[in-house]
């Protein structure tokens, strides 16, 4: 619980300069893509160093910490002083605007001509190309445009290019690094200018879907789309997201997913494909996820019985569920709740996250109150709370409701179902299930579907509706 | 001949008789007229009466310039005017008349209409029943204090039902000189228990019927009842007619249904996170219409797909994306 709930909060690292100012710090647990706070008005110069020090004048003989902690920071800048030139700063403005709407940061790999950055750092500007331009700021201070070569939405990536600039590339390596090596990563923080820091790497996260590395160091917004070294100053991942309001826990991109789109990286594409081609590619690169992810067969049933009831809990292998007694503000009622969730989920657009799926049951049982009594506090369950949605990216819902015989038991269904405005190919469902055989005991089940196909979302609903069952 | 000087409030300040056929009667300001009218718009000597051998009424212009007026008409200055019963205007002074040859209908018999004649019982059951609707609300909730919070649900009841009463029968007090306290509680309480219990009710069949229309017919229900409600307070209340204390009645509804209708309907219609989940469940309740089977229902979900589709054109017409071509 405690673990999803951790990725579920993982704030997305590019930072929109605009709205910067007017959000807060700190918001935990909210996964928005932004909100790095306003620059510090002390602010230092872009390409500040640390004066260097002359480790001839210490002493071979100092203190043996201190010159364990000496060796440490030297190689962070060794490894910033390796990397300043191939690392750049991928600026986005909107329409003629002289200053950037957000930012995020991208490091030269292959030939050099090649950049590579997260896609939610420039998915503004694929989504709308007529909008918003992408600039690059390198870190001798020359500018330029930047184009999108491919863009790999599942993985948060972008490979992003400009006509004159060839850049040092930055080699990759594509073994995941062992818990515990020392780790660096760099790019522009808050549009602090160039920074890096140091950690270690912590090995693949263990309930994420899509391959993430535990980063246990700093990383803020701006950093995405930055290089993630190691000990060689070779790349094993790309910065992407963090956990706001906790310490630490930065999360990055295995570098082994760059190589298959640096292949299908050919020529600019956004260039050559209309805003609504740009987002449908991206409606199908979510779909080909969905198909993988949303379906997957669980190992075992997929179910759990609760009070005679079986209730589907892994509608897909990656659900993560969590059993607890939920405190009713009522003694003479009893609610036990069994949630399921996927512990990831994808960026389509900045603020928008698709293939979500959640199940959650609850069975309320009277322990005293009227049949009525008890029935005003089942509709209030069911009714209860209210959708999380944004008018700019999702049309209203259209519902169908229904008296159904399921298995063992009678229950109205309720299916909501609205399409995404910027995504015709994408759906949320929102299905609704209440127990009505009994006075006293009843199931309030919610299946939730964000971003999905409809087909899928039908078929995932089938398989739910069809799982549950009542044995008195 | 009776002429009766009548205030602008329609109250009777003075009554005058005439029997003998060819009696004249001038009216003005002057002391030496047989009416003396205190209006400085009448002239010193604006108008003679002459009850005619017939019964009727000649009313004669004394060359006013404000003229005189019999029924909204102004009387010709040569022929004069010849009436049976109407109303003759001097300067601002209104004076009633009435002649012989208006025929007499028989006595009106009292009548008390049912509202008048069980207005205690119907006010005490109205208002219990109000109080009973915000104590048993109350009581739904399971709240963890019970006596408090339904002693608070029936007192609030009690407030609001004795508010509305008392601004009616303050204004049955004002223009027709009686409180008429519980009839103006009958009708106000009655009609408010009857749409409340009645919602409640509505639900009960909206669930067994499965009908989700009737919670439309319910709205178009409590207008009614509304109405009906206005209508009674406005008669009982005012001096108005039936047809003014109507378009009153009706204006007013119409007022406050678009009001209501604006403030939740309209603005909800555009709410994206607005789930609707059909007719609040009863549980273990009797149902009239058969269950659907799983496949049943997952067809008709199927119609979603363009239902959905068709609220993002909607929502599209409404507010083009932000890179829409113009």
């Amino acid at each position: 619980m405690v673990k999803s709930g951790l990725l579920i909060a993982a704030l997305w690292l590019c930072g929109f300069a605009s709205v910067a100012a007017a959000q807060a710090t700190e918001k935990p647990a909210e996964p928005v893509a932004e909100s790095p706070p306003e620059p510090a008005p002390e602010k230092q110069a872009p390409d500040a160093e640390a004066d260097a020090v002359d480790e001839d004048a210490l002493d071979a003989a100092a203190v043996e910490a201190d010159i364990v902690a000496q060796e440490l920071s030297d190689e962070a800048k060794d490894r910033l002083d390796a990397a300043r030139e191939s690392v750049v700063q991928i600026r986005g403005f909107f329409e003629g605007s002289a200053s950037s709407a957000f930012h995020g940061s991208g490091f030269a790999v292959d030939d050099g001509r090649r950049i590579v950055t997260n896609y939610h750092v420039v998915a503004q500007a694929v989504l709308f190309p007529r909008q918003y331009r992408l600039e690059y700021l390198a870190s001798d201070g020359r500018t330029g445009p930047l184009q999108v070569l491919a863009i790999d939405v599942r993985n948060d990536l972008a490979i992003v290019a400009a006509a004159e600039l060839e850049l040092p590339p930055l080699r990759l390596r594509s073994e995941i690094p062992a818990q515990g090596e020392r780790a660096w990563s760099i790019g522009y923080p808050l549009n602090l200018g160039l920074t890096i820091t140091e950690g270690v790497a912590n090995g693949l996260v263990e309930n994420s879907i899509e391959q993430r590395i535990h980063y246990t160091g700093a990383i803020n917004g701006g950093m995405s789309g930055g290089p993630a070294l190691d000990r060689r100053g070779h790349v094993y991942g790309v910065n992407v997201s963090v956990v706001t309001g906790r310490q630490l826990v930065g999360f990055v991109v295995p570098a082994k997913h760059i190589a298959p789109l640096l292949a299908r990286a050919k020529g600019p594409l956004v260039e050559s494909l209309s805003a609504e081609q740009l987002r449908q590619r991206v409606t199908a690169q979510v779909l080909a996820y969905e198909a993988e992810v949303l379906e997957a067969a669980p190992e075992a049933d997929g179910t759990q019985k609760v009070r005679g009831f079986t209730l589907p809990t892994k509608l897909s292998r990656h659900l993560e569920c969590s059993t607890f007694d939920e405190r009713s503000p009522h003694v003479r009622m009893r609610v036990e709740t069994v949630s399921c969730q996927m512990p990831s989920r994808v960026l389509a657009q900045p603020g928008v996250y698709v293939a979500g799926l959640s199940v959650q049951h609850r069975i309320a049982q009277s322990t005293g109150l009227h049949p009525l009594q008890f029935e005003r506090q089942v509709n209030d369950l069911a009714a209860g709370p209210r959708r999380a949605g944004a008018a700019p990216h999702v049309a209203p819902f259209a519902c169908r409701d229904a008296l159904v015989s399921l298995d063992g038991f009678d229950a109205r269904v309720s299916t909501c179902v609205r399409q995404y405005r910027l995504f015709a190919g994408l759906y949320d469902f929102d299905v609704t299930v209440v127990g009505i055989d009994d006075p006293a005991e009843a199931l309030v089940s919610r299946l939730t579907l964000q971003g999905v196909s409809f087909d899928i979302g039908r078929r995932t609903m089938e398989r739910y509706l069809g799982a549950l069952q009542w044995t008195r | 001949m009776l002429i009766e000087q009548v205030d602008p409030h329609g109250h009777v300040v003075l009554r005058h008789r005439f029997a003998a056929a060819g009696t004249e009667c001038t009216v003005g300001r002057d002391l030496g007229c047989d009416i003396v009218v205190d209006d400085e718009h009448a002239a010193p000597r604006h108008a003679l009466l002459v009850l005619q051998e017939d019964g009727r009424v000649n009313v004669r212009d004394l060359g006013t310039k404000n003229g005189t007026r019999v029924d909204g008409k102004r009387v010709p200055a040569d022929t004069g005017a010849i009436l049976e019963r109407g109303e003759v205007i001097v300067g601002r002074t209104r004076l009633r008349i009435r002649t012989r040859h208006v025929p007499l209908g028989p006595e009106r018999v009292f009548r008390r209409d049912f509202l008048t004649r069980h207005r205690t019982l119907l006010a005490v059951t109205g208002v219990a029943a109000c109080m009973a609707f915000g104590a048993f609300l109350q009581w739904l909730d399971a709240p963890s204090s019970l006596p408090a919070s339904v002693t608070k649900g029936a007192l609030v009841a009690f407030g609001i039902i004795a508010l509305w009463t008392a601004g009616w029968t303050l204004m049955a007090k004002l223009n027709r000189g009686s409180w008429n306290v519980r009839v103006h509680a009958a009708i106000g309480a009655i009609a408010a228990a009857f749409c409340a219990w009645g919602y409640w009710v509505a639900g009960l069949v909206a669930f067994a019927a499965q009908w989700s229309f009737l919670v439309r017919i319910g709205i178009a229900v409590v207008v009614s009842t509304a109405f009906v409600a206005l209508y009674g307070h406005l008669r009982e209340a005012t001096h108005y007619g039936r047809r003014v204390s109507l378009a009153l009645a009706g204006a007013v509804t119409l007022v406050i249904g678009v009001i209501v209708w604006v403030a939740t309907i309209g603005v909800d219609e555009s709410d994206v996170n607005r789930v609707a989940l059909g007719p609040d469940v009863r549980l273990g309740a009797r149902r009239v219409v058969p269950n659907r089977d799983t496949a049943d229902y997952l067809t008709e979900v199927d119609a979603l797909r363009l239902a959905a589709g068709r609220e993002r054109q909607k929502s599209l017409l409404n507010a083009p994306l932000a890179d829409a071509e113009d």
